[in-house]
């Protein structure tokens, strides 16, 4: 398999925060997390979309891709619990493609800093866990 | 005015020390056997950090009661599946793993627990520090198979973070970057 550049790479993470940043705005304008929270796990997505555009600018970036928004989100916002669930599935992909990342990226300056947004997208699947009254920690 | 310094600074200056004691001089090197550069010195500090956090949630359990026992006991079993997975790798790069210290050595450096604050500030502490540790281990271990189990256990100690601020009645995350930033 062909080895990805780091803008690909970049470029990837960047269309997950947009889907993550996309699902906290629609939850927020239906009443389908609480307000404190979703504006907290809002704001981290919209500094990590910032920090990583950052990125992308000294790698070369290329024209931005277009997203559109999901049916299993329109579906998932019909209440809150459907909703936290919806949202649990994105942050464990984000923690997934996040470790991925972080260890494959090429450029090693990038390594730690996407890791540090690993960790914290971690910290939301314990947020949202706390939300719904689950385990904070899966075993 | 003398500066003072708050029980969670203190706290959080025991860890640093536990941590400073951990990954010393006082363990013994992780064998002579692997390659230099093999990341396996790096590999063997996180896992005397692990070993440290083990026998600190020991320590914690003393004075944590119910939920928060049952949610801090899962947190250490993790930490022991980590100590199992640092063992193995070190193994794989023909190392000989670090062993632990005696619970007796670790509790003369782990600050006084008086009340379940005081764990979850020790414990929160340690967390953060296991997380750095993993992060920084990202940059620097040479192959892609240790930075990326590096990554699976740092996003372990992400979610342990978080869960140990939630017991302590904090949100779950202090930021958009655990540490350091884009």
């Amino acid at each position: 398999m062909a080895e990805r550049s780091d803008v690909d790479v970049l470029e990837d993470l960047l269309a997950l925060e947009g889907r993550l940043i996309s699902a906290y705005e629609a939850a927020l304008r239906r009443e389908a997390i609480d307000v404190g929270l979703g504006e907290t796990l809002r704001d981290h997505e919209r500094e990590h979309a910032r920090g990583i555009e950052d990125a992308l600018r000294h790698a070369g970036r290329r024209s931005p891709r277009a997203s559109v928004p999901s049916p299993e989100l329109t579906a998932a916002l019909r209440t809150p619990e459907s909703f936290a669930g919806f949202a649990l599935d994105l942050e464990a992909e984000a923690v997934a493609s996040y470790i991925e990342a972080a260890a494959a990226i090429q450029n090693p300056r990038l390594r730690q800093p996407l890791g540090s947004i690993m960790a914290c997208e971690a910290a939301h699947e314990v947020a949202l866990r706390e939300a719904v009254g689950e385990r904070v920690l899966v075993d | 005015m003398a500066p003072s310094l708050t029980r969670r600074e203190a706290l959080g200056g025991a860890a640093a020390a536990l941590i400073v004691a951990s990954c010393g001089g006082g363990d013994p090197p992780p064998s002579t056997g692997p390659r230099p550069g093999s990341g396996a010195a790096l590999l063997g500090s996180l896992l005397a950090l692990e070993h440290a956090a083990v026998a600190a949630y020991a320590a914690c359990g003393e004075v944590l009661r119910g939920d928060v026992l049952r949610n801090t006991r899962s947190i250490a079993q993790q930490e022991r599946e980590h100590v199992t997975r640092l063992q193995g790798l070190i193994r794989d790069l023909g190392g000989e793993p670090p062993s632990g210290r005696s619970s007796e050595e670790y509790a003369r450096t782990f600050p006084r627990l008086r009340e379940p604050g005081d764990a979850l500030a020790f414990a929160e502490d340690l967390e953060q520090r296991q997380v750095r540790g993993y992060l920084e281990a990202l940059a620097e271990l040479p192959d892609l198979a240790l930075r990326n189990a590096a990554a699976e256990i740092g996003a372990d100690e992400g979610a342990q973070l978080a869960a140990v601020r939630v017991l302590h009645g904090l949100p779950a995350a202090q930021g958009p970057f655990v540490t350091g930033a884009l």
